[in-house]
């Protein structure tokens, strides 16, 4: 049994590490320029060439899929012969320096020609210095310098260089200045040490959108669960109970079809009735911060589409099961015997028809996603689906790459937890 | 109606060769002896024959705008009402059955026959059944490894891959059907390789082997025909998923292009305007999408009750 969950773990490392490498081919091969993205159609060729130098994204991709795996610090440090350091500042923004002998923190800019160094003491004080013994002359007679610059990147300064570099800054624009750097490593850490990178759509690091979204579809999710499963199990029981009665053919068939309606099809119903014919519900979810709490009443209609889907098919997976359990002959030696009805049904029949769905349901959490997805898109509500298809076609790689990443290990995980459920449940099974 | 008349032929069992006509008018007997099978495959075909006379039914082409009437209700002049861009809706509703039953538009002037979701379900098949064969008849490595690749690709949760699929290729229809298709693949390879490893222990098989047949030869001559019965039931469902699946890419303006007449893309449209007061743009191709969907899935689920009362 561990041999068989470690196997498992390791297959599904090796998955998200595929699935990871293909998306990152798919979306280089694939039309549309996220430069043009982020800086609009309007944008030169200079100043496109600039914003992808500085971004990384000129990179082979062989080299940006590694930075984005294990981070770009070690060929940082390569380059510059210096240890370097990644810090938090007071104001929550992520800066890296350069650690110099003393072990005081470094970075530079160019003012002219003149290197200037900032640096930073251990106890928190910052000054800046000219620190231009540093240049080192190349065999053509020009004076270089691999140095980590203001904005998180290390760079190749090269002394009387005339290089225009244009960087945007939200809010104010173009900045054009001439002098910049010949060749950018932006820093990170890399996502296997636990920093997916920042993301181009929203300028903000993935990780700290990314959980939020999360947690509001699970809190989606979470409410269809609990009132899908008691609902959908006993309704199933109820039409399993006889087969091919009235009860029966109901349940089974309204079942069927909440279950293959799409769900954006049962999302436009629910609206059109309830907010739009009996004007009770609100039909689209705006939220504040306080998302999901602050309107409840917004949740509802999101709920309900997801509840009805999912409603379907556990009562027909439950319904089947139950079905044949009933047909089974020790169901039938337990009737002859004589014992009352609803005990044969509770203590014979029940807990063996419940094996099936329960597992089913674990396996169906791939599924579920997709539906999440499209009631986010139905309802506006703001959770991982809607992130992650904006990012998609924003081709806004590192929040495409930890989306797929979260989705791939909730839909591998628990398809192993269902495995693992279902020796509890059924002994028979053994996995070797 | 392929379908039909092999379920027909697997069910019923004839004692000898029965020819074409007698093969449909058993599969039609089984069909209409089941209440729910009746009424999907009327529902199915309903639709059939909208997008196959759909430029008889209506005047409107599909993208004749008409500015003076946007948005509005049901009208003697447009009976489903219009669209935001005063397009007529039941012309656009009928069109885009066409595109999901009836053709397969590659460019604005060529198209192939057969709607976008049945060559999804085709592709998959065929990508499918050949995976699955090389997987089942050879076994060993290459088993291992096709296996290992489809288990890695179903763990994939299935919005993902077609949102990947289709942004990175761009949206159109043919990059449809290869989102459907490659969605599709490990499921068809996993049901034809479990039929393979059944079948390939047969006498026939170890004497087209005796033979020195080709291993292509067998797979395809001697190993497939004899897996199709459980093939084509299981096709029957997988077009009503794509139906399903090409709504959702269009609803996720993943779809065909702007402005041909795509269901999905219809509702993410009109949903713009339910709250303004307008409805109608958005809840007819819902109806549509989930009539059609529906009426699928009665007919696959009462002709599999059916067959199996028959065996």
């Amino acid at each position: 049994m561990l041999k068989f969950i470690v196997r498992r773990f390791f297959l599904m490392l090796l998955t998200m590490f595929l699935v990871s490498m293909a998306v990152f081919l798919i979306t280089e091969s694939s039309p549309g320029n996220v430069a043009k993205n982020v800086l609009g159609a309007f944008i030169t060729p200079e100043q496109e060439a600039s914003f992808l130098a500085q971004t990384g994204l000129d990179k082979p991709i062989y080299l940006r899929y590694l930075y984005w795996l294990v981070g770009s610090d070690w060929h940082g440090e390569m380059k510059m012969d210096m240890p370097l350091r990644r810090i938090t500042t007071e104001d929550d923004f992520v800066e890296w320096w350069a650690v110099r002998k003393d072990g005081a923190l470094v970075r530079w800019n160019l003012e002219g020609d003149d290197l200037t160094a900032t640096v930073r003491t251990a106890d928190g004080k910052v000054f800046k210095e000219p620190d231009n013994d540093r240049w080192t002359a190349d065999a053509k007679g020009v004076s270089t310098f691999w140095g980590v610059d203001l904005q998180n990147h290390v760079v190749k300064w090269e002394k009387g260089s005339d290089k225009k570099v244009w960087t945007f800054v939200v809010g104010s624009g173009w900045m054009e200045t001439t002098g910049g750097p010949i060749r950018y490593i932006p820093l990170k850490k890399g996502f296997m040490r636990g920093d997916p990178g920042v993301s181009f759509r929203t300028g903000r690091p993935v990780a700290k959108s990314i959980f939020i979204r999360l947690r509001n579809s699970l809190v989606l999710a979470g409410i269809a669960f609990v009132i899908v499963m008691p609902l959908a199990l006993l309704l199933g029981i109820i039409a399993g109970l006889k087969e091919g009665s009235f009860k029966d053919r109901f349940l089974s068939i309204s079942g069927m079809m909440f279950s293959v309606i799409p769900e954006f099809a049962t999302g436009i119903f629910l609206t059109l009735i309830f907010s739009y014919w009996l004007n009770i519900l609100p039909g689209a979810t705006v939220f504040g911060q306080q998302a999901p709490w602050e309107r409840p009443d917004m949740l509802i209609l999101p709920v309900l589409t997801l509840t009805l889907i999912e409603l379907g098919y556990v009562l027909r997976i439950t319904r089947s099961s139950m079905a044949e359990v009933m047909r089974s002959p020790y169901i039938r030696t337990a009737f002859l015997k004589g014992l009352p009805y609803w005990r044969v049904v509770f203590k014979h029949a029940v807990r063996n028809a419940l094996i099936a769905p329960i597992t089913v349901i674990m396996l169906h959490v791939n599924w579920l996603m997709g539906g999440i997805v499209i009631v986010e898109v139905v309802f506006g509500y703001p959770g991982l689906g809607q992130y992650l298809l904006k990012s998609a076609l924003y081709k806004d790689i590192n929040a495409l790459e930890a989306g797929t990443m979260i989705m791939v290990l909730l839909a591998v995980g628990t398809q192993l937890c269902a495995d693992i459920i279902y020796t509890f449940l059924n002994p028979r099974i053994r996995y070797s | 109606m392929t379908a039909t008349e092999e379920t027909a032929d697997t069910a019923t069992l004839p004692p000898e060769r029965t020819g074409f006509f007698q093969n449909i008018k058993n599969g039609m007997l089984i069909l209409l002896s089941s209440k729910t099978a009746t009424i999907g495959l009327i529902i199915v075909l309903f639709w059939v024959f909208a997008a196959l006379f759909a430029p008889l039914l209506t005047p409107y082409s599909p993208t004749e705008q008409d500015w003076r009437a946007p948005n509005q209700g049901p009208t003697m002049k447009h009976p489903l009402g219009t669209d935001e861009l005063g397009r007529d809706l039941w012309s656009r509703l009928i069109y885009g059955a066409r595109v999901v039953l009836i053709t397969l538009p590659i460019s604005d002037r060529t198209w192939l026959p057969i709607g976008t979701a049945i060559w999804g379900v085709v592709a998959s098949l065929l990508f499918g059944a050949t995976l699955g064969l090389l997987s089942g008849y050879r076994g060993g490595w290459i088993d291992e490894i096709i296996m290992r690749f489809l288990d890695a690709m179903m763990s994939i949760p299935i919005i993902l891959l077609y949102l990947i699929i289709v942004t990175a290729m761009g949206a159109s229809a043919l990059n449809v059907v290869i989102a459907i298709a490659i969605v599709g693949t490990p499921g068809v390879a996993r049901l034809v390789r479990s039929l393979t490893l059944d079948i390939r222990t047969r006498d026939y098989i170890r004497a087209a082997e005796t033979r020195g047949e080709s291993t292509l030869f067998i797979m395809f001559v001697e190993i497939l025909p004899n897996a199709k019965g459980p093939i084509i039931i299981d096709a029957m469902l997988r077009v009503g998923y794509a139906i399903f699946a090409m709504g959702t890419l269009g609803f996720l303006g993943l779809g065909l292009p702007p402005p041909s007449p795509d269901w999905g893309s219809m509702v993410a449209k009109g949903r713009e305007f339910i709250l303004s007061g307008s409805p109608w743009a958005a809840l007819w191709p819902s109806i549509a999408i989930a009539s059609l969907v529906v009426g699928l899935n009665l007919l696959a689920d009462g002709l599999r009750e059916e067959t199996m009362r028959y065996q």
